[in-house]
């Protein structure tokens, strides 16, 4: 993350906003990442005196010093030396504190070593953070790759200071909310203008007593997987030096993106997906299809099951690898709430958490290993109103 | 009837009746607030014990979920031998409803207190300690009066047990996770907390006995008012001096005062002065700003950026230079039979040291497997000088060492008297010698003066001797 001293960033009439790194700006990160491919092989405190003096093309001071920043995260360093540093300390430490002689000492380690003083001088700290070696480029690094990359960093570092979040966001949600329960955030849902369309709104639970920067780290999190919706427009209210400001960040902002997701959460879903497309061929089956908005919370559907004529006959269907009746039950209560009836659960027969019996119910099917694609069609190709 | 449940950190209220009917108005109770994202009252998790005493003074039923820990028990714990100042601690700790501050000086044992409090309660507690070094420690000293597994949260180890020990860093990321399934929480070095956001940890905890330890106690103000709110009321205090003799080593302290050689002096100068020249315009115009104020307008223009490098260098020169190399050297040959302990200002000036002088460096980026083989050399007596900026400050249990030498920077009252405490493990006849190196005519000495009125009130019997000044000291072995 990139700290708050090297950010530029203009206030426009209290929204604030960060100068990101665009086209323009990859003549100097090339010569940048030129700089750093010389100094392979070199100490990475020379390569920082080196960079004190200006680079052979005019750039923003500010700017590299955010990209030397993030480069130095992402380029990798190695400790050279002809003895394990660690080793040599022990070795040098030891002997000197018999009370000889600097000189004495470093040359009996040398001897006992089989190198030579100076190298054993020079190797003693070889694997601080100054002393280490630059190791080659990181693969595919290129100057518009480190503009992203920086983007990204200038994004989280304004998240970081945000107490909630706004956001528009459609298509792959899934893992956005998975992403901001595991970081502790609360997700309060609100269906949007359309099927595909959420409007989420993304805080802490201590937020309501205290600015805690303790969720910055969270929200901070969530921007990578943002590249991964289809669209999507956050508004984030931050504190900036004891005022409040508001950031947005929407799509086509040039930021670097997460890993790509899995397309399948469990070996489950990918046979089932596998087995279902080849036994139904007139249905369509959609992964990750639009969530739910059950109240203020979401239901994630793994599947949707398109008819190919018929487009009319659509149903959405959930894999649950561990469950309990109880978790059954509300869930079905919850759809039924809403007046949803179109939700096929299949559970593991042997995910069972608790020591109940499941109560047998339509429209829930039992699996074990692999779910039965003709069990599902079972129930989707019965005739009769389905909402 | 109405739920208590712990969420992240807070506490919600499900379920209750509205104001209009019960006539209870939660709203009205400090910290308590309406959330409408779940429909329900919040509370930060620390207000548990109150907000339980209010709904069982106002008659209401409730269901508890946060108490996950009553129905634990913690056995296994041997008996807990306390000094008196130790046993007399505990039972203060113990009348002020087991919530407070407990202030012992360094090296007199404030981990047997917390210890004898876990025996006592029985309860799942939880350690938080400032250091991954700290951490480690206080495992194995705990090893020695408890039988049961000790759980490590931090340093890659993720394993909670109904006693466990964490860093302030791990409590703070992690605390929402498990802020309920302790019943005592035990804070090392407290002074941290109170004015930072570090707070929040001990926000999110729910645990109601709290035992706060430290050895430099915050001065009345803001900072101890909050600590008091978050941990309890200060419930006892021993100084270094009511120890001194029979618990802690007897001690005599010395400070060195050094010039520059003329080189370095007129580098100095030269450095000390591009700062200046920055610094004291800003300084007329901001007359009430802060260090981190003027640090922000610094880093904005090419001028300040030149003037804070200017200040670094300079910094870097007083730090540790020609003279206090010959002193250093001096006092290293002087004291070559005995376990020397050498304080720097910072991680760059511990490594000067360590290659200048061939002593083993303790910092953060020595690795935790060196660093534990590198203090168990240093007991063995085949290491005899260990150098470090800050690691060696808290807590780090090295009892074997005699004398401390201060190499430099512009250490507060508090990190001098924890340097200090570091050599006062007691020993049959043992002697402890703290030195200090100052540089004449620096920022140095100025903060020194300063630091000496304030330490005056700790250490009744002060033994400072200001060695006359000289141009060198001491010859070379």
């Amino acid at each position: 993350m990139i700290p708050w001293a090297l950010l530029d960033y203009a206030d426009q009439a209290g929204e604030l906003v960060p100068s990101m790194l665009g086209e323009a700006d990859t003549i100097w990160l090339r010569a940048l990442l030129d700089a750093y491919d010389r100094y392979v092989g070199r100490r990475r405190r020379d390569l920082k005196q080196h960079l004190q003096a200006p680079l052979p093309v005019a750039c923003p001071a500010r700017g590299l010093r955010r990209a030397s920043h993030v480069l130095d995260r992402l380029w990798d360093s190695e400790a050279l030396g002809p003895v394990a540093p660690r080793d040599l300390r022990e070795a040098v430490f030891t002997e000197a504190a018999k009370g000889v002689r600097r000189d004495l000492a470093l040359g009996r380690v040398a001897r006992r070593l089989g190198i030579r003083p100076g190298e054993v001088e020079g190797s003693l700290f070889a694997d601080l953070p100054g002393e280490r070696r630059l190791a080659p480029r990181p693969e595919g690094l290129n100057p518009w790759e480190l503009a992203l990359r920086v983007n990204l960093a200038t994004a989280q570092a304004v998240l970081r200071r945000a107490r909630r979040v706004r956001l528009d966001v459609e298509g792959h949600v899934r893992g956005l909310v998975s992403q901001a329960k595991w970081g502790g955030l609360m997700c309060v849902a609100r269906p949007g203008r359309n099927r595909a369309h959420l409007v989420l709104e993304i805080s802490g639970p201590m937020a309501l007593f205290r600015r805690a920067q303790v969720y910055g780290r969270a929200l901070a999190g969530l921007v990578p997987q943002l590249l991964w919706c289809d669209r999507f427009h956050l508004r984030a209210d931050c504190e900036i030096e004891g005022a409040p400001r508001t950031f947005v960040l929407q799509s086509g902002d040039p930021i670097f993106p997460a890993a790509e997701p899995r397309r399948f959460d469990s070996k489950v879903e990918a046979r089932f997906f596998d087995d279902f497309c080849r036994a139904a061929p007139d249905w369509d089956l959609v992964r990750e299809p639009e969530p739910l908005v059950v109240g203020s919370t979401l239901i994630f559907p793994d599947f949707a099951l398109q008819h190919r004529r018929h487009r009319w006959r659509r149903w959405l269907l959930e894999i649950a690898g561990f469950w309990t009746p109880d978790y059954v039950e509300r869930k079905l209560a919850q759809l039924s709430e809403v007046g949803r009836r179109d939700l096929i659960l299949c559970v593991d027969a042997q995910g069972q958490c608790s020591g109940q019996e499941a109560v047998r119910r339509d429209r829930v099917v039992e699996y074990r290993r692999r779910v039965d694609p003709s069990e599902v069609l079972r129930i989707i190709e019965q005739p009769g109103p389905i909402r | 009837m109405m739920e208590l449940t712990y969420d992240r950190g807070t506490l919600l209220l499900l379920g209750m009746a509205s104001p209009m009917t019960s006539g209870l108005d939660p709203k009205a109770w400090p910290g308590v607030v309406w959330d409408p994202r779940v429909d329900a009252y919040r509370v930060p998790a620390w207000r548990y014990s109150e907000v339980l005493g209010r709904l069982e003074r106002a008659g209401v039923a409730v269901v508890d979920g946060v108490d996950t820990w009553k129905d634990w028990r913690v056995y296994g714990w041997r008996e807990v031998a306390l000094r008196p100042y130790q046993a007399a601690a505990l039972y203060a700790w113990g009348a002020a409803q087991r919530r407070g501050l407990v202030s012992l000086p360094t090296g007199s044992g404030k981990t047997w207190v917390a210890m004898a409090a876990m025996a006592q309660l029985g309860v799942p507690t939880l350690c938080v300690v400032p250091t991954r070094v700290l951490m480690h420690q206080w495992c194995s000293v705990l090893g020695r009066v408890y039988d049961g597994p000790v759980g490590v949260w931090g340093d890659g180890r993720r394993r909670l047990y109904p006693v466990t020990v964490t860093t302030f860093e791990s409590a703070y990321r992690h605390m929402a996770g498990w802020g309920q399934r302790f019943g005592l929480l035990v804070v090392d070095e407290a002074h941290h907390f109170g004015q930072s956001t570090r707070d929040l940890l001990l926000e999110m905890s729910a645990a109601p006995a709290r035992l706060a330890l430290t050895a430099t106690p915050p001065e009345p103000g803001p900072q101890a008012q909050r600590l008091e709110e978050l941990l309890g009321p200060r419930v006892f205090r021993a100084r270094l001096a009511d120890l001194q003799g029979q618990y802690l080593a007897d001690f005599h302290r010395f400070t060195l005062v050094l010039d520059l050689s003329p080189a370095e002096r007129r580098a100095y100068d030269l450095e000390y002065g591009a700062f200046r020249a920055f610094y004291l315009p800003y300084r007329l115009q901001h007359p009430g700003g802060t260090w981190a104020d003027f640090l922000r307008v610094a880093t904005r223009s090419d001028d300040g950026r030149r003037g804070l490098a200017a200040w670094r260098a300079s910094r870097r020169l007083l730090a540790f230079h020609e003279t206090k190399a010959a002193a250093l050297q001096w006092l290293l040959a002087r004291h070559a039979e005995r376990r020397v302990l050498i304080f720097t200002p910072d991680n760059q000036t511990a490594y000067r040291v360590a290659a200048h002088h061939l002593v083993m460096p303790i910092t953060c980026d020595i690795g935790r497997a060196e660093r534990a083989r590198s203090l168990e050399l240093f007991r063995e007596g085949r290491l005899r000088t260990l150098v470090s900026s800050r690691v060696l400050n808290e807590g780090l249990d090295v009892p074997e060492a005699d004398v401390g030498i201060i190499v430099g920077g512009t250490s507060g009252t508090r990190e001098y008297l924890q340097r200090l405490g570091r050599i006062l493990r007691p020993a049959p006849g043992k002697r402890a010698e703290l030195w200090e190196l100052i540089t004449r005519a620096s920022p140095e000495s100025w903060r020194v003066r300063q630091r000496e009125l304030t330490v005056g009130a700790e250490l009744p019997t002060p033994v400072l001797e200001q060695v006359a000044p000289e141009r060198k000291v001491g010859g070379q072995r």
